[in-house]
């Protein structure tokens, strides 16, 4: 088996098309406190040689699939086999009492709801755990990969801990799913999107009835009052934080549109 | 040649009219409904040449053979750039061939209003034509548009001494013209696409963009454009190609700008191909202008370096971020980030929900122990941030959180407010981490603070996050109440202006300088005590004021220098006009006597009115005697005023009152534009007929009789050609008439008006002068040379304050700085209001130019020489043809000439017509313009219309009932000034147009009866404010000859005239040569 194994390695993976990939920007995970709290995790159970080779690894684009469900995240790995391995990662989800008690607990401090709508993991979080004496967080985790290689984690592994951890970086809610709780459930109504109205839309008078004013403004557009101050121009990605792997390239360019000629 | 835009797949397409070919070419020949070429419109070769597109640069335009028949076939690379928001190349045009709907018949489409034609199609419909055009790239577009924005254009008002004096007026009615490289926006489509290009702009410098990753259709495979190195071979399939590309990002006030651009933008706009909603095409087009705009910003600094030789290949992230910048977009589809920014781009959009979140600041209740009252106090906390919602379509809705957690659904809020408001303080809390303490509780209401968490809320939170859209609400004193000086004058005799006599700016003053909080005194121990505390925010005798370091300090190094003793009037003066420094602003001035009249501003109340003079043939009003009070109480104290009363007031009346009222021994010189020469002439003979006047304009003028005169009216153009013979005199005065002349101090003009010496000076003008700062400046600079300081520090204090800021403490300074000489009523004020009569009747006399001149007088020896020659019907059909061609002179000439040619600057009553307009409209109000010439009023509508900047209706007999009533309908509804240009016979008699309060006659129907009711139209039931009504008449012609002549027997028998011109065709021709012949000044 080892001897099949090497030479599968030999061969190196088999190139895979439009598969996940990873970031560009070098070690660019961690970017919010929820998701290098997650690398605390992985660094732990993995050490930092074998999480390179995974980064190393989701680069190429050789994870073709992950779905996580509470407790549970399955993917599938292109490695050198024609088959695609099998990844399992599983932590324990939380019941239905101890989800009760978590969302009592969130209920008394309007901050997580506000952060959680916002789009924001607060880190206060990880107190309302601790003090129902759980982990939000998992401390192990419990990993299977299908491939010959005995090494945990292998580097199929290493590539989908990896890519989950940047997930965890753009939604915060995923943390919460894999325990067992939707965002949905989580903030119960709160959740439901706003009513749909494009603001945009206007009532146009038919062609029909402008054919003798066909060339002239058909209303006023009455002139922006000057604002007040000059916002900066960099507000936008400071409320709304642009995805993380590009948001320092962004925020500055933003910062730059003032000095427009 | 006219040139529209519309906006097309492949961006912002120009086309043109040549109206001198309507009409005269075969109409089209179309098949069915198959879409026929456009009878009159332009080459796209022409277009392009109109707009000044470098011929070089547009290599399709002059390269594609057959150019204007059929449609060529749109290459790939064109398409490609449609739905990016037309990138290409910079500078590269290309030619097309659109299929426009247009209204018209099947030969050809009607005229745009810009032609000046009148529609001749009864019943006009939509149909297809190929129009031929050309799409500049993005940023040639946005050149071209940014050369019509409206900041530019007030700039080419016309200010001298009217068409005739030779001056450079450009000829911007033909749109030819221009400085290089610009057009200017004759039609109102492309006053549109200025309007949204400018609404791009202002979006990208707020940050109001987001950058997306997109799909385009691509026909051809991968692989046809150079790759960038390590360009990954296109995952997702042939056929389908992606780009980076920057959206606007369109919400609450801007949203609300949207719709409104959206409900103006002409039908014109948007024909390309199919009726196609408003707001998809204004959308379209912010999207492309905004990522050219953010192309632009960024250009040479790449959001994303090329990876360095050897180093790993373009990640796909940074192949996109590289393609945000530069001209090529094009980058490979991220599956993941595209999703990612997708989502991003609805939560921006998303959250401009119903309801937006508000702050506001509350100061702690007073002090309830009562401390010593001189020693400021130190406050500790009790401050609070109070939490609340507010509908965003309906500011007033205000509702604080503790009844949104109720849990009653409250109208007018979205269905969950609870959401929008935990969501909002949840992104709140990132601009504002503080309000995190707030949160900590299940029901957040609002934040408690101590007195610097106050001050930091002031100072920082408040405007970040007022700037990224939630409600601020601060104390009323914020930004306001602050340290500075307080100026104390006593005089020795306790005279009030009222009997002011004698009293001169030589006189000494007692004076002393304090140091003040708001309006306070302060001692030096209680500003040692502030500088100790080292607090931002204290409260002084219960008035909470901002401090800051600069200004402590400031005021410590002033406390050693405080100054009291004795200052001349002139000193004080100064100094108040001065307005301390910077840091320590002069807060209050309190001063007794005639001095304390004058720097309060109001010496205009405090005055005993000057009843009406002997010598003057009319009735002061009561605000006028006061106004005569104010100007002599300023002439006597050597002092200049600026008289800027609302239009209609009566300040030619009160200036030749002041005149009357002096019998100076030396004359007063007044300068006015040449358009209001025979206007003061006149009213000087009615109102003064004792005051010598002379006339120093034209050939024959005579400095000599300078001597003997009393008032010498000339022009701008001339005093400045005269200045050196004028500059000889000793003036009494000298007034400027229509100061706006004046308004840019730089120009020759300016200079030759300030550097005629006078004893006082006196400058007149309608336009309100505390819109116009820069302006402002100018007049004060000419009636009091020096005293309000540098050009230079009058910017850096008041104007930019006041324009970029709105800074309410400057405008206040400001106000106190320049009150004591300018006194400005307008007519809604309670003062002047009673006194006016709820309809006056004036007449306007407007010279002819020399063009007018000379077809005038053409006309007049052409047709009298036909008329004395015939006799009955045909005699009487030739003097009324001769009065309607004279009419049709003094209108214009090409009225006259209806050769399309240019309308600016060739006609005095024109001229006067954009004046008045001008001033209507800055005073916020609407106008009736009446004509009796429909094809006049097809002429004066685009041209006034482009020149005014403002909506500029025009109603006439060819308008089907619909469009009639929406025009109608918009006048009397729409806040918007504007001007209803109106055909006589076609809205003379059942509208209702109350919404103006004033009424034009453009030329005359010499029918009293017809013009009344014309007038009526605004002078009716729900007229709630004196109407003001106009008449026009062209001095020396028939027009002013006719009118003395109705004048004369409107006082024997009114019906007399009751019939119009029939009168006339029964005079002699000895008696029509009298009245026909051109006399006096031209």
């Amino acid at each position: 088996m080892g001897a099949d194994w090497s030479a599968f390695e030999h061969r190196g993976p088999i190139r895979v098309e439009g598969g996940l990939r990873a970031r560009s920007k070098r070690g660019s995970i961690g970017s919010s406190w929820w998701s290098r709290r997650f690398v605390d995790v992985l660094e732990r159970v993995c050490d930092r040689g074998r999480l390179s080779r995974g980064r190393a690894y989701a680069r190429q684009g050789q994870v073709l699939s992950i779905d996580l469900s509470p407790g549970l995240v399955e993917a599938a790995v292109q490695g050198s086999r024609p088959a695609p391995y099998e990844v399992t990662i599983r932590i324990e989800a939380y019941g239905e009492e101890r989800w009760a008690a978590v969302e009592d607990a969130l209920a008394r401090q309007a901050v997580h709801r506000a952060k959680l709508l916002a789009g924001e993991m607060p880190p206060e979080i990880e107190d309302v755990f601790a003090e129902l004496g759980t982990d939000l967080f998992p401390r192990d985790l419990d990993m299977r990969c299908s491939c010959p290689d005995w090494g945990v984690p292998c580097k199929h592994l290493s590539a989908v801990l990896y890519l989950l951890a940047e997930s965890f970086d753009d939604d915060p809610f995923l943390v919460l799913a894999w325990r067992g709780r939707t965002r949905a459930r989580l903030l119960g109504a709160l959740a439901e999107e706003p009513e749909e109205r494009d603001p945009l839309r206007v009532d146009d008078v038919p062609f029909a009835e402008r054919l003798a004013d066909f060339y002239a403004p058909g209303a006023t557009a009455h002139r922006q009052e000057r604002r007040a101050s000059e916002a900066a121009p960099d507000l936008l990605p400071r409320v709304f934080p642009p995805p993380p792997a590009v948001a320092d390239a962004l925020t500055a360019a933003y910062r730059r549109l003032r000095d427009t000629p | 040649m006219l040139v529209h835009g519309v906006w097309t797949d492949e961006g912002l397409a120009f086309w043109a009219e040549t109206p001198a070919d309507q009409g005269s070419l075969p109409g089209a020949r179309r098949h069915g409904e198959q879409p026929a070429p456009h009878p009159f419109a332009a080459s796209a070769t022409r277009v392009a040449a109109e707009l000044r597109i470098d011929a070089a640069s547009a290599p399709d335009v002059t390269a594609a053979p057959g150019f204007g028949a059929a449609a060529p076939p749109v290459p790939p690379e064109a398409r490609q750039g449609a739905v990016l928001g037309f990138h290409r190349p910079t500078g590269q045009a290309v030619g097309r061939t659109l299929e426009l709907l247009l209204p018209g018949s099947a030969r050809e489409p009607l005229p745009s209003p810009e032609t000046g034609l009148l529609p001749g199609v009864a019943r006009p419909r939509l149909r297809r034509w190929q129009v031929p055009a050309v799409v500049p790239s993005a940023s040639e577009t946005l050149r071209l548009l940014a050369a019509l924005t409206p900041s530019e254009a007030p700039q080419h008002r016309e200010t001298g001494a009217g068409g005739s004096s030779g001056s450079g007026r450009d000829s911007h009615g033909t749109g030819a013209a221009g400085r290089a490289g610009t057009y200017r926006a004759v039609t109102a489509t492309l006053r549109h696409w200025g309007a949204v290009a400018e609404f791009a702009d202002g979006l990208v410098r707020r940050g109001r963009v987001i950058p997306q990753l997109v799909p385009f259709e691509h026909p051809a495979g991968p692989g046809d454009r150079p790759g960038m190195p390590g360009d990954p071979p296109d995952a997702s399939g042939a056929g389908r190609r992606w780009a980076a590309v920057w959206r606007a990002v369109v919400t609450g006030g801007d949203a609300a700008y949207f719709r409104e651009l959206a409900l103006a933008m002409p039908p014109a706009c948007r024909a390309y191909q199919a009726e196609r909603p408003a707001s998809d095409v204004l959308l379209e087009a912010l999207d492309a202008f905004a990522d050219a705009l953010v192309r632009r910003a960024l250009a040479g600094r790449p959001l994303m370096e090329e990876p360095r030789a050897r180093e790993a290949a373009w990640t796909p992230e940074g192949r996109w971020l590289a393609a945000l910048t530069g001209a090529d977009p094009s980058c490979a589809d991220v599956p993941r980030l595209r999703e990612e920014l997708e989502s991003w781009r609805r939560t921006v959009l998303s959250a401009e929900s119903a309801a937006r979140v508000c702050f506001r600041l509350v100061e702690p209740a007073p002090e309830p122990v009562p401390f010593p009252e001189d020693v400021p106090q130190r406050d500790e906390g009790g401050w609070r941030v109070e939490v609340a919602l507010r509908a965003a379509d309906d500011p007033s809705l205000y509702v604080p959180a503790e009844r949104v957690w109720t849990g009653e659904p409250v109208p007018g809020l979205p269905r969950r407010p609870e959401r929008d408001l935990l969501a909002g303080l949840g992104r709140a809390a990132r601009l504002y981490p503080e309000l995190e303490r707030a949160l900590r509780v299940p029901h957040p209401t609002g934040l408690t603070l101590d007195t610097p968490g106050a001050y930091g809320f002031l100072r920082t939170a408040a405007p970040l996050l007022q700037a990224a859209g939630f409600g601020v609400q601060l104390p009323r004193w914020a930004g306001r109440t602050r340290l500075g000086l307080k100026l104390t004058t006593r005089t020795a005799s306790r005279q009030g202006a009222a009997t002011g006599q004698g009293f001169g700016l030589r006189e000494l003053v007692d004076f002393r300088v304090d140091l003040a909080v708001g309006d306070a005194v302060i001692s030096e121990a209680e500003l040692a005590e502030l500088a100790r505390l080292k607090v931002p925010l204290v409260r002084v005798r219960g008035q909470w004021v901002e401090l800051d370091e600069r200004q402590l300090k400031a005021a410590l190094r002033a406390v050693a220098g405080l100054r009291s003793g004795q200052a001349s009037a002139a000193g004080i003066l100064q100094e108040v006009v001065r307005g301390g420094d910077e840091e320590l602003p002069l807060l209050e001035v309190d001063a007794d006597g005639v001095l304390g009249d004058l720097l309060s501003g109001q010496a205009e109340r405090r005055l005993a009115p000057i009843a009406t003079p002997e010598g003057l043939d009319a009735t002061l009003r009561p605000y006028q005697e006061r106004g005569l009070a104010w100007l002599s109480f300023l002439s006597e104290l050597g002092l200049g005023g600026v008289l800027a009363d609302d239009m209609g007031l009566g300040k030619t009346v009160t200036t030749l009152a002041l005149l009357v009222h002096e019998r100076a021994a030396e004359p007063t010189l007044l300068v006015c534009p040449m358009s209001l020469v025979g206007n003061w002439q006149r009213e000087a003979a009615r109102f003064a007929p004792d005051l010598r006047v002379y006339v120093h304009h034209g050939q024959g003028r005579d400095a000599s009789r300078v001597a003997g005169a009393e008032l010498v009216i000339t022009t701008y153009g001339t005093a400045q050609r005269d200045l050196e013979t004028l500059r000889g005199f000793a003036w009494r005065r000298v007034v400027c008439d229509e100061a706006q002349a004046i308004k840019n101090s730089g120009t020759l003009q300016s200079r030759a008006v300030r550097s005629i010496p006078a004893g006082t000076r006196l400058a007149l003008t309608g336009t309100p002068v505390e819109n116009h700062l820069a302006e402002l400046w100018s007049i004060m600079e000419f009636a009091n040379p020096g005293m309000l300081g540098p050009r230079a520090r009058f910017r850096t204090r008041f104007q930019e304050p006041i324009e970029a800021r709105q800074d309410e403490r400057a405008a206040r300074e400001l106000k106190r700085a320049t009150g004591p000489f300018i006194l400005r009523r307008v007519k809604t004020d309670k003062s002047v209001i009673s006194d006016l009569p709820e309809k006056m009747e004036v007449k306007e006399w407007c010279p002819l130019t020399a063009e007018q001149a000379t077809l005038y007088r053409a006309v007049v020896d052409d047709m009298l020489a036909k008329i004395d020659s015939s006799e009955g019907i045909e005699r009487r059909g030739l003097v009324l043809s001769a009065m309607a061609k004279l009419k049709q002179v003094c209108n214009h000439p090409a009225h006259l000439l209806k050769d399309g040619s240019r309308l600016a600057g060739r006609s005095g009553k024109l001229t006067r017509l954009e004046q008045l307009a001008e001033e209507i409209l800055a005073e916020g109000e609407k106008a009736l313009v009446f004509t009796q010439y429909a094809e006049f009023g097809s002429m004066l509508q685009p041209y006034l219309a482009q020149r005014l900047e403002r909506p500029v209706l025009w109603l006439h007999g060819g308008l089907p009932k619909k469009t009639r009533d929406r025009l109608v309908q918009r006048f009397q509804d729409d806040p918007e000034p504007m001007l209803f240009v109106l055909s006589l016979k076609a809205a003379g008699v059942g509208l209702n147009l109350t919404a103006a309060n004033h009424v034009v006659h453009v030329d005359r129907w010499w029918n009293p009866a017809v013009e009344d009711q014309a007038t009526d139209r605004a002078f009716r039931i729900g007229q709630r404010r004196n109407v003001q009504v106009r008449k026009l008449i062209c001095a020396g012609t028939l027009e002013e000859r006719v009118d003395a002549m109705i004048e004369r027997k409107k006082a024997l028998a009114e019906r007399v005239v009751g019939t119009g011109e029939e009168w006339l065709t029964d005079l002699s021709t000895a008696e029509l040569r009298e009245v026909f012949r051109l006399t006096g000044e031209v």
